[in-house]
C-alpha cells in the first residue's frame, strides 16, 4: 500500500534501513558503547535505589551536574534552533537554509534527551506529568512554564522536521501537507525558546541567598537568553566542522560549498552578540555593586569566566571574521562554549552553595551516566543524518519553488 | 528644595546610564569597523599593475564554474557561455583558435575551445552539457572582444543546455564568485611557487612569499610545462569529470567514525 522513493514497499524499505550504514567498530564506537551500557546499569540502579546511591546530591545541594549540565547547558547550545530558524524564515536569509534541517535535527534531540535527563534527578519522576494533566498543575512555580514550554517547543521542532523524515518515507502528500505547517512550527518555536531559556534561568531566582553574588542577580533570565544566542550558534559552528568532517559522503555539493560562508557569516552574528553581553554582564556588575567580591578566589574565577572566555572569544570572532580565517572562527566557537559551559555551571553548580561546607562535586557515576546520555544523542544523531535528507538535497519530487 | 544637592553616581545609578552611553559610543565604531570594506587599496593596487582578487572583474549576476568559465541564461533560455577574467589576466592577451560549430552537442567536461598567447595554447572545457546553437565567431578575426569584455562582447558560444539546473547547482554565483576568485588567487600563488621551483632554475623567478603579491600576467613569463600544470590545475581536463562523487583529502573519513 505505501511506497518508498524507489517504488518498493514500505516495509522491506524500514528493514533495510535499520541495518547499520557503515563499519561498526569505529573508534568513536569503541568509545561510547561501553559508557552507553554502563550508564544504563546506572539509570536502573538510579531508580531502584534512589538518587544517592549514585549521585552526591545531598539537601543542601539537590541539584547537581544533571541539572546544571544536561538540562541547562545543554538547552543552551540547543538554542541555534531558534536562531537559525529565525534567520531563515522570519529575516529571510536564504544563504543558511543548508544548515536549517541539521540545527533542527540537534535542537530536537537535545530537548528530547535532556527531558529525559531530568526525569533522572527528578525525586518522583512519575509525578512529572502533573503541569500537563493538571493533578496540581504547580502555576506557582516557574518549572510549570519550563514543563509546558519543553512539551510545546519540542512538538513545534519535530513538525519543523517531520518533511524531512516524509522525504525520506517517499509520502508525497505528508511532504506538502508539513512543509506548509513549517513556517507556523518556526514562530511557535521562536516565542517559545525566547521564554524558556530565560525561564531556565528565571528557575534560580529564588535562590538568591545559595549563589554567590557575583552570579546572583535578578538579571539572570535576561542574561541566559542573550548567552543562549551565541551559544546556540557556536555549537552550530562547532558540530557543522564536525558533520563536514564525518558526514562528508552525505553532504550535497551545494551544502559543502556553502559551509565557510555560512560559517563566516555566524561568526559575525556571535561577536555582536557577545559584545551586547559582555556589556549586559558589566552592568549588572555596576547595578550590584560587586566589585568588593572581585579580589577573591571567587571573584578570580569570574574574570576568567568573563575576560578568558567571553571577551576573549568575542575579540577572536571579531578579528577572524575580518580576516575571514576558517580555522580562528572554529576557535573561537569552541572558546565561547567553554565559556557558556563554564557560566552555566557557575550559576547552578560551582557558585551555588559554594560557601557550604561539603563542596558539591559529581561523582564518577553521574559523569558517565551525562556522558552515555550524551552518547546516545550522538548514535541517533548520526542514525538520523546516514538515512534521511539532512545533509543532502532533498529528493526531486520535494523540491520547492523557492529552493 | 533651595541649596540641597544631592550627588551619589551610584545611589542615582548614574554610574549604569554612564556605561549605557560608553556602551553605544564604542558600539558604533565596532558595528562600522567589522563592516568596513576595504575599497582604497583596491585602486590603489590595480594602477600599480598588481593582480589582486579586487582587481578581477566578477559580474554578480554570472555563474562560475571552478574551471574559470562561465555561463548565463537568457531570457530565451539559450545559455551564453565564456571563459573569465582570471585566465586573462595571469596569461595576457590571447587569441582564439578552434572553436566548435553550431548544431554540435556538447557535454559538460568537452572541448569548447582552444586559445592562445604567443605560441602557446590552453583548452577551455565546457560547463554545461546541450546544444551549440551559436558561435561567436568574430573572436578569431578580432580577439581583443574577448580580452577586453569576456562577460559581455568575448561570450564565446550560444547554448541550449540539457541539463541546466543539475549542471549549475555547484557553480558560484555573486559574493560566492568573489570569494572563490580570491582563494583562486591564493591557490595560483602557491600554484606558481610550486611549478617554478620544479621547471626552472632560476630562483630569482620565486618571489612570491606570503604576503607577496603578483604583478599583472604573470604566467607569460613562464616555461610551457608550467603552462601545462595550470592547464590541469585550474582550466580542467576532460579526465576531470569522473561518475561518482568523490570524498575529497579529507584526514579522518567516515570509516573513523
Amino acid at each position: 500500500m505505501f511506497k518508498d522513493n524507489d517504488g518498493n514497499s514500505i516495509m522491506k524499505f524500514l528493514k533495510r534501513e535499520l541495518k547499520p550504514k557503515a563499519k561498526l567498530l569505529t573508534p568513536f564506537n569503541l568509545i561510547s558503547i561501553p559508557i552507553i551500557l554502563l550508564g544504563l546499569g546506572l539509570i536502573v540502579i538510579r531508580f531502584w535505589k534512589g538518587l544517592g546511591a549514585i549521585t552526591n546530591l545531598t539537601q543542601e545541594v539537590p541539584w547537581g551536574l544533571w541539572i546544571g549540565f544536561d538540562v541547562v547547558t545543554g538547552v543552551a547550545f540547543a538554542g541555534g534552533a531558534y536562531v537559525v530558524t529565525f534567520m531563515v524564515y522570519i529575516l529571510n536569509m536564504k544563504e543558511y537554509r543548508p544548515i536549517v534541517r541539521v540545527t533542527v535535527l540537534n535542537g530536537f534531540l537535545a530537548y528530547a534527551f535532556y527531558t529525559g535527563a531530568l526525569l533522572l534527578d527528578l525525586g518522583r519522576p512519575w509525578n512529572v506529568v502533573n503541569p500537563i494533566i493538571g493533578n496540581n498543575f504547580g502555576t506557582s512555580s516557574v518549572l510549570f512554564l519550563v514543563a509546558w514550554h519543553f512539551l510545546l517547543y519540542m512538538l513545534a521542532e519535530l513538525i519543523e522536521f517531520s518533511p524531512a523524515i516524509a522525504e525520506w518515507l517517499g509520502a508525497k502528500r505528508a511532504t506538502k501537507i508539513l512543509s506548509g505547517m513549517t513556517i507556523g512550527a518556526v514562530i511557535f518555536g521562536i516565542t517559545l525558546s525566547s521564554l524558556h531559556q530565560s525561564g531556565l534561568g528565571a528557575l534560580y531566582l529564588m535562590a538568591k541567598d545559595k549563589i554567590h553574588p557575583l552570579w546572583y542577580s535578578e538579571f539572570i533570565p535576561v542574561l541566559f537568553l542573550v548567552s543562549s544566542v551565541f551559544a546556540g550558534l557556536s555549537m552550530v559552528i562547532f558540530e557543522g566542522s564536525i558533520s563536514h568532517k564525518v558526514f562528508y559522503d552525505q553532504m550535497s555539493e551545494k551544502n559543502i560549498k556553502s559551509q565557510d560562508g555560512i560559517i563566516h557569516g555566524l561568526a559575525k552574528i556571535c561577536s555582536v552578540a557577545m559584545f551586547a553581553y559582555f556589556f549586559l554582564q558589566f552592568l549588572v556588575f555596576l547595578h550590584d555593586r560587586n566589585w568588593e567580591y572581585l579580589n577573591t578566589p571567587m571573584g578570580y574565577w569570574f574574570l576568567v569566566e568573563m575576560i578568558g572566555f567571553v571577551f576573549t572569544p568575542m575579540l577572536l570572532f571579531f578579528y577572524s571574521y575580518r580576516l575571514n580565517n576558517i580555522f580562528l572562527i572554529r576557535l573561537a566557537a569552541v572558546l565561547t562554549m567553554i565559556g557558556v559551559i563554564l557560566n552555566r555551571l557557575n550559576v547552578t553548580v560551582i557558585g551555588f552553595r559554594w560557601d557550604a561546607a561539603t563542596h558539591y562535586i559529581p561523582s564518577w557515576m553521574e559523569i558517565v551516566v551525562t556522558l552515555a546520555v550524551i552518547f546516545t544523542e550522538i548514535w541517533i544523531f548520526r542514525w538520523v543524518v546516514r538515512r534521511m535528507p539532512v545533509l543532502r538535497e532533498s529528493p526531486v519530487w520535494a523540491k520547492h519553488d523557492h529552493d | 528644595m533651595d541649596g540641597f544637592t544631592y550627588n551619589n553616581i551610584f545611589e542615582t545609578k548614574g554610574i549604569e546610564y554612564v556605561a549605557i552611553v560608553v556602551f553605544f559610543a564604542i558600539l558604533i565604531p565596532f558595528w562600522i569597523v567589522l563592516n568596513r570594506q576595504v575599497k582604497a587599496t583596491k585602486q590603489l593596487q590595480k594602477k600599480l599593475g598588481i593582480l589582486t582578487a579586487k582587481a578581477l572583474r566578477i559580474p554578480q549576476g554570472i555563474f562560475f564554474n571552478k574551471d574559470h568559465t562561465w555561463a548565463h541564461m537568457d531570457k530565451a533560455g539559450l545559455a551564453r557561455v565564456g571563459m573569465d577574467d582570471f585566465i586573462l589576466h595571469l596569461i595576457g592577451n590571447v587569441t582564439v583558435k578552434r572553436m566548435k560549430k553550431p548544431g554540435d552537442a556538447i557535454q559538460k567536461g568537452d572541448f569548447l575551445a582552444e586559445i592562445e598567447h604567443e605560441g602557446i595554447s590552453l583548452k577551455i572545457y565546457s560547463p554545461i552539457s546541450g546544444e551549440i546553437i551559436d558561435n561567436n565567431q568574430q573572436l578569431i578575426e578580432n580577439p581583443e572582444l574577448l580580452n577586453d569584455d569576456p562577460y559581455m562582447k568575448g561570450w564565446m558560444y550560444k547554448i541550449k543546455p540539457s541539463r541546466w539546473i543539475a549542471e549549475t547547482s555547484s557553480f558560484y554565483l555573486a559574493e560566492e564568485a568573489s570569494n572563490w576568485s580570491a582563494k583562486e588567487i591564493e591557490r595560483f600563488k602557491d600554484f606558481l611557487a610550486a611549478s617554478v621551483e620544479r621547471y626552472t632554475e632560476d630562483p630569482s623567478l620565486l618571489v612570491l612569499q606570503d604576503g607577496g603579491e603578483l604583478i599583472d600576467h604573470p604566467l607569460s613569463e613562464l616555461p610551457p610545462e608550467v603552462w601545462q600544470d595550470f592547464q590541469h590545475s585550474f582550466l580542467g581536463n576532460k579526465s576531470k569529470y569522473p561518475h561518482f562523487r568523490g570524498l575529497g583529502k579529507q584526514e579522518y573519513g567516515p570509516e573513523y567514525f
